[in-house]
């Protein structure tokens, strides 16, 4: 009750503070006052219900459908802490947490401004109130009591002492396909045991958990920081529609600058740790692959660029001039930047995209989807209706003609070359919307000769200068760089084996923006200081621009056998796989490979086990990193190196199936569970379940039951066997509804030949050349973003 | 002045062109009928659910995935994937496998499983039925 009332009271508060901005911004002066206060008191509410969800989660209060989809008791608080933002409700409260905070740093920003607050709090506020909308009690409401819908509950996850009263028994099911049984969780059953002095709190014991694959430090670290670049997007939007309110063009971009940099370089940094993420633990063996959620964010990442570059320029102009260059252009990508990260999220939670992406959520039902499209729309009608209703005066300023070699226009082509992949990309990721989708070579094929584009300008717009430059002066300055720029590409074309013309061209590119930024950089090293973010950045770039291309063009990859203590050669290196042990109390198993390289030897341990969460193998990487190359260890499979399988055959079985091995004819009759075995799964004891199988051999008819056996939810096979038939029947998986998997082979002993066992890891080995360049990049391009947003900060007070 | 928007047009149709070039060479479509992707042996997506009664193989030797999916109208086709069964497999109730259609395998590149995320509505459904 307590989160429904605090988000209840937070929306009308941010409605109340919508509506209070408004007024001020059409001139009433009292009203500055309460809608501060409004905000403030919005904010606060927002912590308040995000401290109550996280308490929920922490002391595991399972009446909260939402804690009991996705946290559970045995999770490390690190991790418990995470499944705070693993569904889709816990994700819009972050957020709408981390807008609440960055609103409050916005409103001390503005009203140190002058006449700049009414307009972009009003606009951000009304961003806030949506989300607000989206996780108020009608819609997806973290704090829904698990009850108010049916819900089916495992009985694993319940107090065993309740399931045997009387009044709950009628609400047990027995699940026909996957054996399991459950209880319905409904507005019935809670008045029954609210009747009955229960809480449903100590009635429901334990939570679904986290899906294994969001089990690891980037679950903690990646969704936060990308929700703080959500958030952040919303300000340049807040100042481009202020701008367009007041009909008033000069401070916008000054003001903006700070935050549109801190934006777009929080959100390429979550971009990066997401793919760290994808390629380190979830072993989807590279960090991009275009996948439409990953393309979703980074769309807004490139706009956010964009923009920062021909805002540069209208700064830049307008001192002189007035207004400024590309007035239009920055308006609209200003607005874009959120358009985008709206459309991203309606994309991805919308459920629209369900066939296409790995990781988008499943349908959320039809008013989530619906208020998305009113989100999208109302933030896009407001934006461009804007414009459309400014047009007029929008092109009464000053027409421009620049020079063919000035920086102007060699920003604005680096702009338009952005816009292009942005657009490139947005094309691919939407196809789906229309039952379409592209192959991964679209998006490559197009976006190398933008990478070009973008590596020569990178480089080339910062030897020319503001308005005209004369060609010699270009050469003159650039010959360091130029010749470092051929040597170096000659030396990687020859050294690294780099023979495709393209791949030569876009390395040059690449080379070409390092050396002149480096250069740059290292002129004024000893000048300002804070002046070198930009050129940091572009070093960041061209350092990730030259990982893409080694990873991309020369990543080798091969699946290999490793046969317990025998080496063998891949790549040039010697892998012995030197057997499994057991982590994390025996849940997981990590399979120890020595690698050698002639001299030194390191040792890796890919990790594979069963996951409880759903039943199924899951398989994380381990990687060696070295300077120049990641060695990557993906493991694929484990044999235990039993040579019975080989002898007998695999079949399944379903009730009533009959199948010929040898000369024995074998039809799998029906289970042996009886009540007391059935009643002692139910109490979580030992139980037994048999198979029975009529064996029929030379006119004799035999029965045998191999069996399962249960102990501590530890499953042990027993096999049986009959003698005068030469059958030995061992029992690999049965399933309750009516299926087994059985081994027959022949009675040990009799088998002509024994290989020597053997324990065999199948994996598969890749070496990534020179990776360490993309993270590298990333990061020195953050630490240039964070740079240029302090020096912009400092330059919007003058 | 004018130039410059002619110059500008120019450069976008070209790179409109180009994408919608691209985008028609490159592009895959949806079937969830698979009598339908089994008469053309163009690259498509095919969705379906795989047939856990049929169990899937795996040939370590030559690399391959082998299992049986199903479509609504419960036409069944064999999915043949180079590589290995994919994280979640198990648990999967819907498959979307990218490939094409030959000699009465459906050859799949890529695997994307879905799980169930909402098992209860499922559920209730086969209770129902």
């Amino acid at each position: 009750m307590i989160g429904n009332i605090l988000i209840t009271l937070a929306l009308l508060a941010s409605v109340f503070t919508v509506v209070m901005y408004y007024l001020t911004s059409k001139g009433y002066e009292n009203t500055l006052k309460p809608a501060r206060i409004g905000y403030h008191s919005m904010a606060i509410l927002v912590i308040a219900a995000s401290a109550f969800l996280l308490h929920a989660i922490l002391t595991h209060q399972y009446q909260f459908k939402y804690v009991f989809n996705y946290s559970n008791g045995d999770l490390p608080t690190g991790l418990l802490m995470s499944t705070f933002y693993a569904g889709q409700e816990g994700s819009f409260m972050l957020w709408l947490l981390f807008t609440a905070i960055v609103g409050l740093v916005l409103l001390e920003y503005t009203s140190k401004r002058k006449n700049l607050e009414p307009q972009v709090m009003m606009v951000f506020t009304l961003a806030a109130s949506f989300l607000l909308l989206m996780v108020s009690p009608i819609l997806k409401n973290p704090f829904t009591f698990i009850w108010t819908e049916p819900t089916f509950v495992d009985i694993k996850n319940l107090n065993q002492a309740f399931l045997s009263l009387p009044f709950v028994r009628n609400f047990i099911f027995e699940d026909p396909g996957g054996g399991q049984t459950f209880v319905k969780v409904g507005p019935e059953l809670y008045s029954a045991l609210t009747a009955n002095g229960i809480e449903i709190s100590n009635f429901i014991v334990k939570g679904k958990g986290l899906n294994p694959l969001l089990q690891n430090f980037w679950m903690q670290i990646h969704p936060p920081i990308l929700f703080v670049g959500f958030a952040m997007s919303t300000v340049p939007f807040a100042f481009a529609f202020s701008a367009l309110m007041k009909n008033y063009y000069n401070d916008w971009v000054k003001q903006s600058l700070p935050w549109i940099v801190a934006a777009t370089g929080i959100l390429g940094l979550a971009i990066m740790l997401g793919g760290y993420w994808a390629y380190g633990v979830l072993g989807w063996g590279g960090y991009w692959a275009w996948d439409p959620v990953e393309n979703s964010s980074l769309v807004p990442w490139i706009i956010g660029v964009a923009a920062i570059h021909t805002m540069l320029v209208q700064k830049r102009t307008q001192e002189k001039e007035g207004l400024g260059r590309f007035g239009k252009t920055n308006l609209i990508l200003s607005i874009m930047m959120y358009l985008l990260v709206l459309y991203s999220t309606f994309l991805t939670r919308s459920g629209i995209l369900g066939d296409s992406s790995v990781h988008s959520f499943v349908d959320p039902g039809m008013t989530v989807y619906l208020l998305l499209v009113i989100f999208v729309g109302s933030f896009a009608l407001l934006g461009f209706g804007a414009i459309a209703y400014r047009w007029k005066d929008l092109n009464k300023f000053f027409n421009f003609e620049e020079n063919l070699l000035s920086r102007e226009l060699a920003l604005f082509t680096g702009s338009v070359a952005l816009i292009a992949s942005a657009i490139i990309i947005l094309v691919g990721t939407s196809a789906p919307i229309f039952g379409q989708s592209v192959e991964l070579r679209f998006y490559n094929e197009l976006n190398l000769p933008i990478g070009i584009i973008i590596g020569l300008l990178n480089g080339f717009s910062l030897l020319l200068k503001w308005k005209a430059t004369d060609g010699k002066s270009i050469f003159e300055n650039s010959k360091f760089s130029i010749a470092a720029t051929l040597i170096s590409t000659l030396l990687i074309v020859f050294l690294g084996g780099v023979y495709e013309p393209v791949m030569i061209i876009f390395t040059l590119s690449s080379a070409f923006a390092l050396f002149v930024n480096l250069e740059i950089a290292y002129k004024i090293i000893r000048g300002r200081k804070l002046f070198l973010g930009s050129y940091i950045a572009h070093v960041g770039i061209a350092l990730f621009m030259l990982g893409v291309i080694a990873t991309g063009g020369f990543t080798q990859e091969q699946q290999v056998d490793l046969a317990k203590g025998e080496s063998t050669e891949v790549f040039g290196y010697q892998l012995t796989f030197t057997g499994y042990e057991p982590i994390e109390n025996g849940k997981k198993y990590k399979f120890n490979v020595d690698i050698n390289d002639g001299g030194s030897s390191y040792n890796v341990a890919p990790v594979m086990f069963v996951s409880d969460f759903n039943n199924s193998l899951m398989r994380e990487p381990d990687i060696l990193t070295k300077l120049t190359k990641d060695i990557y260890v993906s493991p694929v499979s484990y044999s235990e190196g039993s040579n019975e399988h080989n002898h007998g055959a695999q079949v399944t079985l379903i009730m009533g199936d009959t199948y010929d091995y040898k000369d024995a004819k074998i039809t799998f009759k029906e289970f042996n569970f009886p009540q007391d075995a059935m009643n002692s799964m139910m109490g979580g004891g030992e139980f037994s379940i048999g198979t029975i199988l009529s064996v029929e051999y030379q006119g004799e008819s035999y029965l045998i039951e191999p069996k399962m056996v249960s102990i501590n939810g530890q499953k042990n096979y027993v096999p049986a066997e009959v003698k005068e038939a030469n059958l030995h029947v061992e029992l690999l998986n049965l399933d309750a509804s009516g299926k087994v998997i059985v081994v027959f082979s022949e009675l040990e002993g009799n088998n002509m030949v024994t290989a020597p066992t053997k324990e065999i890891l199948s994996i598969e080995a890749s070496i990534k050349p020179f990776i360490n360049l993309v993270w590298l990049g990333v990061l020195v391009m953050f630490i240039g973003f964070l740079m240029s947003a302090l020096r912009r900060t400092k330059e919007s007070r003058e | 002045m004018n130039n410059k928007y002619i110059f500008g047009g120019f450069i976008i149709v070209v790179f409109l062109g180009l994408m919608a070039y691209l985008f028609t060479q490159t592009n895959i479509s949806y079937e969830n009928n698979f009598t339908e992707i089994m008469k053309t042996d163009k690259t498509i997506k095919a969705t379906g659910a795989w047939v856990k009664t049929k169990n899937y193989h795996i040939d370590k030797e030559k690399n391959l995935f082998s299992f049986y999916m199903i479509d609504d109208e419960g036409k069944e086709m064999k999915v043949v994937y180079k590589g290995t069964i994919p994280n979640n497999f198990e648990s999967a109730t819907s498959v979307v496998v990218t490939g094409k259609y030959q000699k009465g395998i459906f050859h799949a590149s890529d695997i994307l499983t879905k799980c169930p995320s909402k098992y209860e509505e499922e559920f209730q459904e086969t209770k129902n039925s």
